[in-house]
């Protein structure tokens, strides 16, 4: 168990030390407080795209702009995006030390091989948790602090919700716990990629490949792809805006956190069975 | 041109309904209303709108003469462009601005009512139409519809207790008429959810908002301030 700390402790260093990490926290900051500024300057503007539709029936009364909606946008927004910022990292967490041939001293430690993927895999995923609370932190404090609390009206393709602002805080916790499942099926099939293939590039195109294919099936609505929709775990990865519905449907979100474990598994397994087959070359 | 003959088939229907006089019965009716300066009650606000899923919550109304009312409450919520609260007394108040003709009787919630049609007399009126059913023996509105120009139509029904004397509904039922909300799969970004077939979009589906009234606080000398909505 010492040792597996060691190693852990030796990788999360080395995921904190490298520049790459930081082009993610600075992406978040960065399309965070973009957002928020368009947002502050603009905002009712662009609501009035959605709320248009009642507007001639309709006054709605009470803050409409405020940090719940804008911290509900950003999260939908950037949860398509950060998938892409987490493959960055965990793409070529075991990949880029093979190619630059240090894999071969880290297999030199008495350390097994299946230590060594999930230190790797692990790291990745703190590195998608710190990921996650900055983005709780620029989402939700910082739009709280800019546009106020308030009741949230949600957007989904049946119309509106309005959620109480006393009824909130309780589904941005558990919201933020599934987009942590669903980053972390990204974290677990970067470090699976880079397990199988030798080049740092490859495993994290690859990724991002996936998932925007995978995000492409999921719009469109076609009889061929609603067949293998349910079975992409991109389907599941915005089940946190079901958080945010009126009544909750509890049993769909328990079917993608289910789908979503499923793949973490199925990954990281994965993962541990083709490192620990591993012919190290280089 | 449409609502010139609309006001020669209600003068004409008029003839039929000659025995009860619609000037008499609003100025009764406006009696009451004058009675008001202003008043503030709590508000239960229920809402059933075709689209739009949200929950019920409590309120405080605030009305001043002529035509200044405001709901305020915790949350988002939503009322109809023209409210009947806000309207129909001022509607009714501003004498000189339409001429009424009784245009039939009906039995609302056991009460005998006339039903007068208000015909704004300027042509550019955001009004179309108001038809109120007034109660001949006691006049309150128990219902009204009122037709505007951008809003479409607005139905209420009125509900009156221990505040009728003034005219203060106990509750009022809204009813709307609203085109069902539709957002795009993309701008919802619901990609786990199958797009529902497609639906005319210039169906309208029916809604409800219901207000029940307590506590009414009358001519307490409101300040205008509280009026002013805060952004």
């Amino acid at each position: 168990m010492k040792e597996f700390k060691a190693i852990l402790i030796n990788e999360l260093i080395k995921t904190m030390k490298r520049p790459r990490t930081y082009i993610g926290f600075g992406v978040i900051t960065f399309v965070c407080l973009m957002l928020q500024a368009a947002f502050y300057k603009d905002g009712k503007e662009i609501l009035s795209f959605v709320t248009q539709q009642f507007e001639n029936v309709f006054n709605i009364e009470g803050r409409v702009l405020n940090g719940n909606l804008i911290c509900f946008i950003l999260l939908q927004t950037l949860i398509v995006q950060m998938p892409l910022l987490v493959a960055l990292v965990t793409g070529d967490a075991v990949s880029g030390e093979t190619a630059s041939g240090t894999i071969r001293f880290l297999l030199t430690r008495p350390a097994s091989r299946t230590k060594i993927v999930l230190a790797k895999w692990l790291a990745g995923l703190f590195y998608t948790l710190l990921l996650l609370i900055i983005l709780g932190i620029m989402a939700l404090v910082v739009s709280r602090f800019i546009f106020g609390e308030g009741d949230l009206m949600s957007l989904n393709s049946e119309g509106l919700t309005v959620i109480s602002g006393d009824d909130i805080n309780w589904r941005w916790g558990y919201a933020f716990l599934i987009a942590f499942l669903s980053l972390g099926v990204v974290a677990s099939l970067g470090t699976f990629l880079s397990c199988i293939l030798d080049n740092s590039i490859t495993p994290i195109v690859s990724v991002m490949a996936i998932i925007i294919i995978f995000t492409i099936i999921g719009m469109f609505d076609l009889p061929s792809f609603d067949v293998i929709k349910p079975f992409l775990f991109t389907t599941h990865m915005i089940s946190w805006k079901n958080l945010f519905e009126d009544p909750i449907p509890f049993q769909d979100i328990l079917i993608s956190i289910v789908v979503l474990a499923f793949h973490i598994l199925l990954f990281i397994s994965l993962s541990i069975f083709y490192f620990n087959r591993k012919d190290i070359q280089s | 041109m449409k609502s010139v003959t609309l006001f020669f088939l209600l003068i004409i229907s008029s003839s039929c309904f000659a025995g009860d006089d619609p000037g008499t019965l609003i100025r009764n009716l406006n009696k009451k209303f004058k009675l008001i300066n202003d008043y503030t009650a709590q508000v239960y606000m229920q809402f059933d709108i075709p689209g739009v899923k949200m929950k019920s919550m409590n309120g405080k109304v605030f009305y001043k003469q002529p035509d200044k009312f405001r709901i305020k409450a915790k949350g988002i919520f939503f009322l109809p462009k023209q409210n009947p609260m806000q309207q129909v007394s001022s509607m009714l108040l501003d004498t000189m601005s339409y001429t009424s003709v009784i245009s039939g009787y009906e039995t609302i919630q056991g009460k005998n009512c006339a039903i007068v049609n208000i015909i704004p007399l300027k042509n550019t009126s955001e009004l179309i139409l108001g038809k109120f059913w007034i109660d001949l023996q006691n006049p309150l509105v128990y219902r009204s519809q009122i037709t505007t120009r951008n809003s479409g139509t607005l139905d209420t029904e009125s509900f009156y207790s221990d505040r009728s004397a003034y005219a203060l509904p106990e509750k009022v039922i809204i009813h709307v008429e609203v085109n069902k909300i539709k957002v795009p799969k993309m701008m919802a970004a619901d990609l786990n959810k199958k797009s529902k077939p497609k639906s005319d979009p210039n169906i309208k589906e029916k809604g409800t908002i219901i207000l029940s009234f307590s506590n009414y606080k009358i001519n307490t000398k409101l300040d205008d301030e509280v009026f002013i909505k805060e952004d």
